[in-house]
This record gives structure tokens, sequence and C-alpha cells, in this order.
């Protein structure tokens, strides 16, 4: 059964890897609060205007890096 | 970890809108998904009246059910499936971090990109260029294209995430996250092949290796690419038709991580009784009863999202759209892992059953779960709140569901039917019955099948006429990304 | 008590600005520009809807300096990081009110982060423990399904490297507190439960390691990485469940914290009043002290008259009067009348934080409780030492390969998982289903001591009885009777006067009416007018007609009427007594039944009060107990139980107020009622938040189930391990029945133990 000579370890890199993904999400705080952000999706404003309300900043220098 | 966003100088006036969202490439690929199903549905009820109808092969190699078969699969689940993913991913990643596309000029090269991977396939697989390996048959140059396109996708979807607004990560986004790099590393490690022509290739595993490693992806495909993807669309899409929070959000959460943790391992249940080792079969059919769990969990919550609400679904047929999806979903999250047990499995395997649980799967709850968010998303695409025709939207409903439920039952019977006739032997242990014998059987259920397949494409085709009505009455908007006051840090 | 100038307004909010106050709910952070900025945490009130949320943070958004606002909702709780430059927090809160809510600085923040960060470590623990247990389980179910000869030997061996790599997370990271507790223990020579944890898992590790990269070796060739990652999974998953009860008990105590800060009122040299934090306070200082609020330090009265409520420092259940240059202590209400106080010792030097201290040391020299399952640990880790290398020296003889495996096999086999669940999963479901029950737990292991103690100590004011005294008894004067005034009548009159004094007299006779008046009709009294009250005295009014009514002390009502030895409260008109009232300190309600009950079960009850003998007295015998011991003062209590425990009995203290705080940190378990003070409440091992000693009585039959439950489980872990032992010296216990052995053995601790929540 050679092919788990490549599957076995890769899933184990795998583990590692959602490891991290999960103390990232743990440790920046993504699991507090989850009433008011499973409501938050409902409150969002969401009318069409038109396209030429713009502004001229990219969202780049709007926001900071959140990771 | 997370700090304050800073907000523009004090002096800005706090109700203006930092930006619209960028949803061109979302409704380029809204509008494809429409094109796309009506197209794999019809190639689907062409083969299906092959199967019934052999003389409708006609000849003609290009139209031969060998080659048209992978054709439709590939519709439905990447042409199909695939627009819809890169629609609704494109929609809900930007409105739920309330930011504007990270690279909207590479969103926009993948659907110029994905539509160049499906012509391709339309042109090569009935030409017979294939790999022969089930959901992966595209020859070697098309699987580089998707490569290209995966990885663009990922690069726009994970920098959105990157630019957010808001700290917290819908969970939505974790499973097109998921889904995402799920499907990149099957497709990649599935697709490696020593090219022997522009349109030949060799895989680099061989014999039963290779079968291990074809259904490793073709079972995770399905769990990750139909399954974790459209789980995505559900967990944002129930909440805003049904304008509820979703059940249980911390439920969802632990959904998630509880299906991540089991899925890798059930793929050896396509193999039993093959030349794949004993307990490698078993360990796929262990795990494939594990993975029941975390799937009816997910089930539950976005049903019971309506608790309280029961009666819009008498009146809102998006939600019954919605709703009866994650039935089916349930359905068949149980009919899998019954059918991985080796006993049921030894008369399921290579029988109709099969494909019946495929299309209950399919039909029931991707293309259901697909078109309500398209239902829903279409419209506010186009400055509109609903579609052209209510009316329309219900009565697809309705002919989609018959049209599931005769396909299934069809397949049903004949499936365990097959199996009942392919096993029978008499007392000095020869079989009852030849194989034509079976096949004469299976025919009546080829065309009540055809019957639910062609209601499909009928609804199917309810919708396009819907969706270009919608369309010309309305006119393509930019929505604004509302101010996220200060951050929410 | 001439007030020098009307205490402005807003003052109070400006309390919340001082740097003192902020150091409890704020800290400094660095923003995105590198300027400094203030991180406040504000408890909220009055949301009502996930709408409110984002209405506060817009008004919070809306105050400049203001650089980030995030509400919960769920939490009612605001984070804002604003700028000192251009805002202060009392802005903030005036934004707040400005939106139609309210919030108070969240002193609980600092505590709140502390068990935030403990939670996300824990849970981490437990996710990278369970996470990996599950694959590791994945990958060992091969070598269980597979028929001999049917896995090749590589791929065994490939199988076993993966879990072994995955169960080195779950050894050095997540099974941490296991062997830190095990080192710190041994270090102190003492064996804990987590001393054979850790030694189960090294070896199982060590040998499972050997089997990896060496099969066929000296550690043979089975491997345990599943039973091992599962078996740390599960000892993480209880301490979980505990850690969330803790905390669960610990937010229920906070709730009580969200209160604007501690205010004085100090009079300047020109007479000009300011309002200071208390810690500002320093001796010699004057400060106004109004009616209703606490003495903010100990110090002399200056001029005029008062009474003060000092019933949480000396258990005194009756107002005190002080007049003249009378000592007032802090901590104590100011009852009768707005004065001027002296301050003479402030923060560490008052009363109050003489009894805070003394508390302090009392807990060092708390008779340790040693947890059962430790006391077990010791004992039952030298047994399977000993047999372990019994059984390896033993089979050494027989066949020398199987030797160090049948060693490690007993030691995996005895499996100190049911033993070190037995007693935690019990205990957590024992909190939890106290806690439904109105008795939050603060330390789980007071509830094995709640179900041992056999004597029992109660404090009297606040605790058996409630803090209010109530109307017992209504008499009329012949001058009433011929003035046509009934009962109700005078009662209801008394009560519209006495509604004008925050004496708890008066506050007993306007509860007592205001309870009869439920039967609808309201009873019509004069419009008062020149309403005074007079410390020592009484209250005094006008009605319409200019009659003046006065209600109080007799001589000052009526000096010619005939004694009455039972009232303490006159009512009279021009000078004529018309009604006496009496009053009776109010038993909680079940209370004596509640005793009778504990008593039933073989408790002694003693009553410690600092309250006069008479009125301790006369309390005991309506509940019939015979041992009190009144004016007894903090030392005096503290004295009483020390004794109890040097006669070697069990003690529980049940009490409520700043005087009982030394006591419930001596006894061995420690209750405080859940109105009673702040620093009682912290201190005691369970807070009875229902205010019923009922649930008192049921929480110590709770605790007597526990212990039942936790005596089953460790029977129960006993047994298995005693068939399951003499099978694994045989050699006959296979390794996946071992581990799943182990898992079922668990399991059926666990669940054993949920019957506890009953």
């Amino acid at each position: 059964m050679d092919s788990l000579y490549l599957l076995i370890p890769l899933s184990v890199a795998l583990v590692l890897a959602i490891l991290a993904v999960f103390g990232w999400a743990l440790h920046g705080g993504q699991f507090e609060d989850l009433e008011s952000e499973a409501e938050r999706i409902l409150t969002e404003e969401d009318r069409p205007l038109d396209s030429d309300q713009a502004s001229g900043k990219s969202p780049r220098e709007q926001s900071r890096d959140l990771i | 970890m997370a700090s304050s966003a800073a907000t523009s100088t004090p002096a800005a006036p706090r109700r203006a809108t930092d930006g619209v969202y960028n949803d061109t490439a979302v409704r380029l690929f809204a509008l494809a998904a429409v094109v796309w199903g009506v197209v794999g549905m019809l190639v689907g009820v062409i083969i299906a009246a092959q199967l019934a109808w052999p003389q409708l092969n006609l000849g003609i190699p290009w139209l031969s059910y060998g080659r048209l078969r992978p054709l439709h699969t590939n519709a439905v689940i990447f042409a199909f499936g695939g627009s819809v993913l890169f629609a609704t991913a494109y929609h809900v990643v930007q409105r739920t971090c309330q930011t504007r596309l990270f690279m909207p000029g590479l969103a926009l090269f993948t659907f110029w990109a994905w539509q160049l991977v499906i012509v391709a396939a339309a042109i090569t697989l009935p030409l017979g260029l294939t790999q022969g390996k089930e959901y992966a048959e595209l020859e070697w140059p098309i699987d580089l294209l998707i490569a290209v396109v995966w990885v663009s996708y990922a690069i726009v979807f994970f920098g959105t995430i990157g630019t957010r607004k808001v700290r917290h990560i819908y969970v939505a986004n974790w499973f097109f996250g998921a889904f995402i790099i799920a499907v990149a590393l099957l497709h990649i490690v599935n697709s490696v092949a020593i090219p022997a022509g522009l349109f030949k290739s060799y895989s680099a595993y061989s014999g039963v290796q290779d079968a291990m490693i074809q259904w490793w992806y073709g079972h995770n495909a399905v769990g990750f690419f139909l399954t974790a993807g459209f789980l995505g669309i559900m967990y944002y899409y129930i909440p805003k038709q049904a304008e509820r929070p979703i059940y249980s959000y911390r439920l969802s959460i632990v959904h998630f991580w509880a299906l991540i943790f089991t899925y890798m391992w059930a793929g050896p249940h396509h193999l039993h009784y093959t030349a794949l080792p004993d307990w490698a079969q078993s360990v796929g059919m262990v795990f494939s009863l594990v993975l029941l769990a975390p799937s009816w969990g997910g089930m539950i919550n976005g049903i019971m999202t309506l608790s309280g609400a029961w009666h819009k679904l008498r009146d809102d047929p998006i939600l019954k759209f919605l709703i009866v999806s994650l039935s089916f979903y349930g359905m068949s999250t149980f009919e899998g892992p019954m059918m991985s047990i080796k006993t049921v499995n030894a008369l399921s395997h290579y029988t109709d059953w099969t494909v019946g649980h495929v299309h209950s799967g399919a039909l029931g709850w991707v293309g259901l779960i697909s078109m309500g968010a398209l239902y829903h998303l279409i419209p506010r695409l186009f400055g509109r709140t609903a579609m052209f025709s209510v009316k329309a939207i219900e009565l697809h409903f309705w002919i989609a569901t018959i049209g599931i439920v005769l396909y299934i039952a069809a397949m049903w019977i004949a499936g365990v039917m097959q199996g009942l006739m392919w096993r029978a032997v008499n007392a000095d242990g020869t079989l009852v019955y030849t194989f034509v014998e079976s096949v004469k059987a299976t025919y009546p259920y080829y065309v009540v099948r055809l019957v639910g397949g062609l209601l499909y494409l009928t609804g199917m085709l309810i919708m396009a006429w819907n969706v270009v009505m919608t369309v010309r009455s309305g006119k393509a908007v930019a929505a604004p990304i509302p101010v996220v006051a200060a951050a929410h840090a | 008590m001439t007030a020098a100038t009307a205490i402005p307004a807003n003052a109070p909010l400006s309390v919340v600005d001082d740097p003192i106050e902020q150091g409890r709910y704020t800290r400094w952070v660095t923003g995105a520009a590198g300027e400094r900025l203030g991180e406040s945490s504000l408890q909220l009130s009055g949301m009502y809807c996930a709408a409110c949320a984002g209405l506060i943070e817009h008004a919070i958004h809306g105050v400049d300096g203001v650089h980030s606002v995030q509400v919960s909702a769920a939490a009612q709780r605001a984070t804002v990081r604003w700028d000192p430059e251009r805002t202060r927090p009392s802005a903030l809160i005036e934004a707040v009110r400005g939106a139609g809510y309210d919030a108070v600085p969240d002193a609980a923040a600092p505590a709140r982060a502390l068990r935030r960060r403990e939670h996300r470590q824990a849970l981490w623990r437990l996710f990278v423990a369970s996470f990996c247990a599950m694959q590791v389980m994945m990958l060992a179910t091969p070598s269980y399904v597979a028929g001999p000869g049917e896995l090749a030997p590589d791929l065994w061996q490939l199988l076993a490297w993966g879990s072994w790599l995955l169960s080195l997370p779950v050894l050095a990271f997540s099974a941490a507190p296991f062997f830190s507790g095990a080192w710190r223990a041994l270090r102190q020579r003492h064996i804990s439960m987590d001393v054979p944890v850790a030694l189960g898992l090294a070896i199982t590790f060590i040998a499972s390691s050997g089997a990896t990269f060496d099969p066929g070796g000296i550690f043979g060739d089975e491997v345990y990485f599943d039973s091992l990652t599962m078996f740390v999974s599960f000892l993480l998953g209880a301490r979980y469940l505990e850690l969330l009860a803790r905390h669960r008990a610990a937010v229920a105590l906070e709730s009580a914290l969200a209160r604007l800060p501690e205010t004085a009122w100090r009079v300047a040299a020109d007479g000009s009043i300011e309002a200071i934090s208390v810690h500002r306070l320093r001796p010699g200082d004057l400060v106004r002290v109004p009616v209703g609020q606490a003495f903010p330090a100990d110090g002399v009265l200056q001029g005029g008259a008062t009474q003060a409520d000092e019933s949480l420092l000396s258990g005194e259940s009756q107002a005190v009067l002080k007049t003249g240059d009378a000592a007032l202590v802090a901590g104590s209400t100011n009852l009768g009348a707005p004065v001027l106080m002296r301050v003479q010792r402030v923060g560490a030097d008052t009363r109050f934080e003489a009894i805070v201290s003394m508390m302090r040391s009392a807990m060092s020299q708390r008779p340790a409780s040693a947890r059962l399952a430790d006391r077990w640990a010791a004992p039952f880790l030298w047994v399977v030492l000993l047999l372990a290398a019994g059984g390896a020296a033993v089979w050494s003889v027989i066949d020398p390969a199987r030797a160090v495996w049948v060693a490690v096999a007993v030691l995996i086999v005895t499996c100190p998982c049911a033993l070190s669940l037995a007693a935690p999963a019990a205990l957590t479901a024992a909190a939890r289903g106290l806690a439904r029950r109105g008795v939050m737990v603060q330390r789980l292991d007071a509830i094995e001591t709640l179900a041992t103690a056999q004597h029992f100590f109660f404090d009297k004011t606040g605790t058996l009885t409630e803090d209010r005294l109530h109307l017992a008894a209504v008499r009329l004067t012949a001058a009433a009777q011929a003035a046509g005034v009934d009962a109700a009548r005078a009662a209801a009159l008394a009560a519209s006067l006495a509604a004008w004094s925050t004496h708890p007299l008066s506050r007993a006779l306007a509860t007592a009416t205001a309870a009869e008046a439920a039967d609808g009709v309201p009873a019509a009294h004069p419009a008062w007018s020149a309403i005074e009250e007079l410390p020592g005295r009484g209250l005094s009014a006008a009605d319409e007609a200019g009659r003046i009514w006065r209600l109080g002390a007799q001589a000052w009502v009526d000096a010619t009427a005939a004694g009455d030895p039972a009232a303490q409260v006159w009512l009279g008109c021009d000078g004529r007594a018309l009604a006496t009232f009496e009053f009776q300190e109010a038993l909680r309600p079940g209370t004596a039944e509640a005793l009778q009950a504990l008593r039933a079960e073989g408790v002694a009850i003693t009553v410690l009060t600092g309250d006069t003998s008479e009125r301790a007295q006369a309390l005991a015998a309506r509940i019939g107990v015979a041992d009190v011991r009144a004016g007894a003062t903090p030392e005096a209590k503290l004295a009483a139980v020390i004794a109890a425990q040097a006669a070697g009995h069990r003690v529980a203290m049940v009490g409520d107020g700043i005087n009982d705080a030394p006591v419930l940190a001596r006894a061995d378990v420690s209750l405080a009622m859940g109105q009673g003070a702040l620093v009682s409440r912290s201190q005691a091992d369970a807070v009875i938040a229902s205010n019923r000693l009922g649930d008192l009585v049921r929480a110590r039959r709770t605790a007597r189930q526990a212990l039942r439950i936790v005596r089953q489980n460790f029977i129960w872990a006993g047994a298995y391990n005693a068939l399951c032992i003499p099978l694994a010296l045989i050699g006959w216990l296979p390794p996946w029945a071992a581990g799943l052995g182990m898992a079922l053995s668990s399991l059926v601790v666990v669940f054993n133990a949920l019957r506890a929540a009953r």
C-alpha cells in the first residue's frame, strides 16, 4: 500500500497545520462573543448605490492588517 | 493580536461610505452558474436518454455515452457548482469582512480562466482526451490551468480576509477557506502525471496505489468541494433569507472543526472488495460512519434557524429551496455511511444505487442550496430586492423536488434490484441471471430517471428565464461598504 | 450638621476620572500612530436587544477623542480606546447615559482578563490533545482491524511513526500540567494524583517510542499512542469542565463589583465641597457623609448627631446612636442625618481593614483538607509499581522479551485515569447541580468538606435573620380609640411619616404597611410639611390641619404616657400618644426548619453573634438552638471556631458580615449569604445566592451524595484494576483491550458522576 507513504506524512503535516490555524484563531479571539457575531451579518446595511459614489481610497489604505 | 483600525481623520463625515464592494466577478459567476447549470443538466438528460435508448449514441464518437458522461459530471460539479462557489465566496467574504475584494483584477481573471477551463473540457472530453480518473478526467494542461486559477482564488479570498475591517471571521468563511485549501491540495496531489503529449499523460501512481489516491481525492472532493463549500453558502444565505441568526453559532464552529477532524480518511469506502487491502477498506468504513455525527450537527443547526418562524416557509419559496436542501443533505449523509458498511456495500457497489446516492446529494443538496442562494443573490446584484417572478420560483421548487424524488426512487429500486440479481446463485453455484437480463430489467427505471432529470432540467430552464427577466429589469449597481464606525477591534 | 454648600449634581462621575480609580478599569496601550491611549472597560445596563449594542457604539463613537469601541451585547460590556489628550472616561459614561442607557466602570476587567487567559490556555491544550488523539486513533485503526500478516511491517512502522509524531505535542504541551504538578508534589516529598498519571504517561510514551523505532527490541512491538493521547484528552476534558464551573461562580460574584467608585465629599478650608475618591483621604481631612452612605474612613463625629448601622461590622442589629464626638467606623452606614466627620484612620489602618487582614492570616493557617484522591495516590502508586516490577521480574525468567511489556501493560491498564477522574467529575457535576439551586461553589474541594462537617457555626444578623426588622405588633392607646383611629390607620400614618427616614425601624414600618395595602386599599395619608428628623428621638411633621405629629422615642412623642417596655416606636399627635409599635428581627423564611433538618442529620449547631445577649437569646428560643454566644467580636468568633477545630470537629461557618470574614477564612468549609458583605462573599467557599437556608441543607445533601458517588467511582476503579492487573500480568491483555478498558472505565466514572448534579 505504497500510496500511504505519501498520504500519511501528508496528513500528519496537515494535522500540524490545522493545529496551528486553530491556535491562531483561539489566541486571536475568534471564539469570543459568538452571539453578537451571529447577529452581525443581519445588521449590515446593504443598499445599492450608484457606482460613482465610490471613494478614492483603496481598502489597504483604509484598514490595518488585522492578522 | 487585533487592534483598532485607524479611521480616516476625525474630520471625515462619519456616515460616508468607505467605498463600494466589488461585485463584478460575483455577477459574472452567478450568471455563468445559471448557464452552466442548464448545460450540465442538459448533457445529463442526454446521457440518461442514451442509457435507456443506446441508439441515441447516433454512432458519433463525440456524442457517445462514454465521452459525454464525464462532460456531464464536470459540467455540473465544476462549471455549475464551481461557479456558484466562486460567486458566493466572493460575495460573502466581502460582506462579512466589510471590505472590498483583495485584487479584484485577479478575481476577474479567475472568472475568465475558469470559463476557459470549462470550454477546454467541453472540447477535449467529447474528443476522448481523458486521464480516466473520476472527477479528474481533464488532461494535464487543463489541470495546470485549474491549479493557476485555484491559487488565484486563494489569493483573492484569503487576501480579502487579511484586509478585513471586522476582527471576527464569520463561520461561513471558515468553510470556504477549508474548501479552497483542501481542493488545492487534493487536485495537485491527485493530478501529478507524466505528460506524453499535449493531451496525453500517465498518472504518477499506478494500479491499486493510484486507486487509493484517486479515491482519497474523489471522496474528499465530495467532502470539501460539494459539502464544506456549500455549507459555507448555507451558513450565510439561510440567516440572510430568513432574517434570523443561525440557531447556534457556537454549534456551527464546533461543526466545522468536527468535520475537519474526520473527513480525510473516508476515501477507501469507494474501494470495498477490490484489490485494496481489507484493513484499509475497514478503516474507510469506520470513519465514514464517524462522519455522520458532525454532518447532522450542521444540518440541525441550519434547519433550526427557522425555529419559531416556520411560517416563513409557507410564503417564501427561496427558503423552501434552502431548508429542503438541508433535508436532502441529512438524507445523503445518512445514506452514505450506511452504504460504506461492507455488507451493504457488497450489494450496492457498481449498481445504480450509488448513482441514486450521488444524485440525492447533488440534486437535493448541492442543486437546491445553489438555486436558493442564487435566487437571493441575483436580484440584489441588479438593484432589486426580489426576483422578477416569485411564483416562478415556487413552480421551480416543486418541479425540481418532484424530479429529485422520481430520480432517486428509480435509482434505489434499480440498484437494489441489480444487486440482488447479480448475486442470485442457483443451487449448483451458477448465476441465476445473465448480466444482460439485469440490464433489461433496469430499462423502465432508466426511463423514470430520465423523466425525473427532465423535470429537474425544466426547473432550471424556468430559473434561467426568471434570471433573464430579472437582469433586464434591474441594473448592475454597486453596493456601499458601511462604515465600521471605528473598527470592531 | 450644617451643609456649607450643596453637593454638585454631576460630582459622582468626576471621581471616575481620578487616576487612582482609573487604574481599576483602564489600561494604557499604544495606538496605531504611537500615541498613548487608554483602554477602558465599562459595564453597561439597560440593553435589551442586539440593536442596543449598535446604538451605544454609535453614542460612544460620537465623543471626540474616541478611537474605537467594541460593545458585547451578550456580556453587556463596552471596551473603549480613547485619547487622554482629548477626552475622559466620564465623558464616555455621559454619552452612554445620553443614549438612554447607563454605564459604570468595570473593575472586574483584570480578573476577567486573567480568566480569559486561563480559559484559552485550557481550551488550547484540550484541543491539541483531542485533535491529535483523533488522528492517532485513525492511524492506529489499521493495526486493530488487520488480520495477522496482513499489514506489512514497514507500513506498520509508518503508521507507528505518524502516531509518534502526533503524540509529541500532546505529551510535551497538553500534558505539561500533569508533569509540572507531579514534579512540584515530589519536590515537597508528597504524592498527589499527578504522580501516577505522569509516570504512566512517561513510561507508555517511552515504551511505545522504543517499539516504534526498534520493533522487536526490548520494548516489544506494541504501541499505545492511542491510549496515551485519549487518556490525556479525557483528563484535560475533566479539568476543563472544572474550570468552567469555577469561572461561572466567579462571574456571579463579580456582577456585584459593577458600581461607581466610592466617593467621599471632602470639605475644604473655605467650606467648599469636592468629590474625591475615598483612596485620597488623609487623616485630618474633614468629610461630609450624606445619609445612606457608608462612612469612608475611621473618624470622629464633628458635632450634630446621627445613627449608624454597624451590623456588618459587629453584628449589632440595632442602629447605634452617635452624638458629640462619637467614634465612627469605616464601612458602617450613616442612617440618621448628614454629618461631618474628622478622618482619623484611612485605608489599611481602619477597623474594616484590620478585620480583613485578620481574615487573610486565618486563611493561611487553615487546616489543609487533603483531597480524597491525593490520599489514595501514594498507596496506589506503590502497589502498582510493585506489581509491575514483580511482573517484569517473573517474566524476565520465563520469557525475557515480554518482561518490559508486561510491566508496561500493568502500568497502562491500572489507568490512573478513572482514579483521577473519579473525584473531579463528581464534584464538578455537584457544583453544577448546586448552582442551579442557588448555591455557587467557589472552591470545589469544599464540597467534600461540607459533606463531612459535623459542627456548624451560624452568624445571626443577616444570616439567620434578614437584614431588616419587621413589625410584630401595633398597640393603640385609649386616646387613639377615643379619636377613632384603628390599628391599620395608625400604622398607615406612621408609615407615611416614616417614609422620610432611612432608619431601619422606619423602613420596617414602611414595608409592613406596603404589604398590607397590597389588597388594594390605598391608605390615604396627609401631606406632611415641616418634616424633621432628630437622631435619638425621631421624626416630626405637621399635617394639613397644622397638628404636629411625632414618631419615635416615647419620651419625645408623649412624655406622660404609660411606659411599654416592648414598644420601640411611638406615634403621637400634638403630644398625645396614639399607638406603639413593636418590632422583631425577621427570621429568614425556612430557618427554623433548616436548622431542625441539620440537627436531625446529627449536626451540632452554634450561633455566634455580635448582638446583645437578650436579642440573641430571644432569637435562639424561636429557632430552638441552645448554644448561643452573644456579644462576640470577630476575634471571639475566630477563637470559638479554633477551639472547636482543636477538639477535633470539622467546622462549617455560615455568615454574611465583614466581621465574619476571618471566621469564614478559618473554618474548614465556609458559606456566605448572597446578600452579605463583598469581602465575605469573595472569601467563602460557597455563596448561598438564594439567601435561603433551606438551600444550605440541600447543598449538604448534594455534597454527601457527591461523596458517595466519588467513593463508588473509586470502588469501581479499584475493581476494574483488580480484575485487569492479573490479566495483564499473565499476558492475556491485548493492547486494544487495555485501551478499550481504560476508555470504558473512564466513561463509567464520568457517567456515574453526572448523577451528582441531581
